[in-house]
């Protein structure tokens, strides 16, 4: 590691030796060992670090009631909380259980209703007159293959 | 979390009590002056109770979020008011040190004291007037003990650009404590002089 390395590790990660990166520790040790100026900048950067622990922060009294007291404006729920709320709500499923099994039998209304409305491309091969007349043969049981048509 | 998302308030009030310190001494070490700090911090929690929803724990932890929500409010005040605020904090400091420095007893002890005031006085200005950037990156990594990819997320940076920041804040800083470490030896070697 050289000294300019070792002065930018020191930048990123502070003088104490345990906050390094694993792989750097052991290059940087043998350099403070080897190197005078090594152990000089480590020493100006434990100083920095000693001037910046001594900065106060004021007490700031009463903040937290403060913070505490303030006025908080209701929350409002999303669609899908709300939702969620009248489906299972938090007092207890019991007398509400028609809730979650008429949510659970919309999947099944909504095909049926879908199926009745649209065919999906089937189509009769025959005409509504022949298929009637076929249909009505049958009913009566009749022998059509003497018919004349 | 999920509990103030219900709108639970003592939940609320527990994570309260649990973060104000942190932000409080972020927003105190950003801006330098009380009034504004006790605003920001206020806000900051009403921010939680209202956005609650939309802290995502698989993206940050809520001190991270917190942090930042912090960090944005400092640096929009920043932009505003400019670093006008901190100075007159600073003038103010300046002024009480040197009245209360001079009740002090003793010539030698009012000497040592005005010095060591003098330099933290210094120390303090050099810190104030650092960009925002810079600022912010060695508050995050060396007072609230972010790593650097943490402190980076809070900024909304690359994590190059706040090592970046923070090299330069520190050697910015590091000039001042060598000038201040090379008074001092001289002072000591002409009082040694002065002894024999």
């Amino acid at each position: 590691m050289t000294e300019d390395e070792f002065s930018k590790l020191l930048d990123l990660h502070g003088s104490v030796p345990d906050s390094w990166p694993s792989t750097q520790q052991e290059p940087a040790r043998r350099l403070l060992e080897l190197s005078a100026e090594a152990r000089d900048l480590q020493q100006l950067h434990q100083r920095l670090e000693t001037r910046l622990d001594r900065l106060q922060v004021p007490a700031f009294e009463g903040l937290e009631a403060r913070v505490l007291n303030q006025a908080l404006p209701p929350r409002s729920p999303g669609f899908v909380d709300r939702l969620l709320a009248w489906l299972v709500p938090a007092e207890g499923i019991g007398p509400q259980l028609w809730r979650p099994a008429v949510a659970a039998c919309l999947p099944l209304v909504f095909g049926v209703v879908l199926g009745n409305y649209f065919s999906f491309g089937i189509v009769p091969d025959s005409s509504d007159v022949d298929f009637w007349e076929d249909e009505l043969a049958m009913v009566a049981l009749v022998d059509v293959s003497d018919s004349e048509f | 979390m999920q509990a103030v998302c219900r709108g639970d308030q003592s939940a609320y009030q527990a994570l309260v009590r649990e973060h104000l310190k942190s932000i409080s001494h972020y927003a105190y070490r950003l801006l330098g002056n009380q009034k504004d700090t006790e605003d920001i911090t206020q806000e900051v929690f009403l921010k939680l109770w209202v956005n609650a929803e939309k802290w995502q724990p698989q993206k940050a932890k809520l001190s991270t979020w917190l942090h930042r929500i912090a960090h944005n409010l400092c640096v929009d005040y920043l932009r505003k008011h400019g670093n006008t605020q901190i100075r007159d904090d600073l003038d103010n400091d300046n002024n009480d040190s040197q009245q209360s420095s001079a009740t002090t007893a003793g010539q030698q002890d009012f000497e040592d004291g005005s010095e060591a005031r003098a330099q933290e006085q210094r120390f303090r200005r050099a810190l104030a007037q650092l960009p925002e950037s810079q600022r912010s990156a060695l508050m995050l990594c060396h007072y609230s003990g972010f790593s650097n990819k943490e402190a980076a997320a809070i900024m909304n940076v690359s994590v190059k650009a706040l090592e970046s920041a923070m090299a330069r804040a520190k050697r910015t800083l590091r000039k001042i404590v060598n000038e201040d470490n090379s008074e001092e030896q001289t002072d000591q070697s002409a009082w040694q002089e002065s002894l024999s």
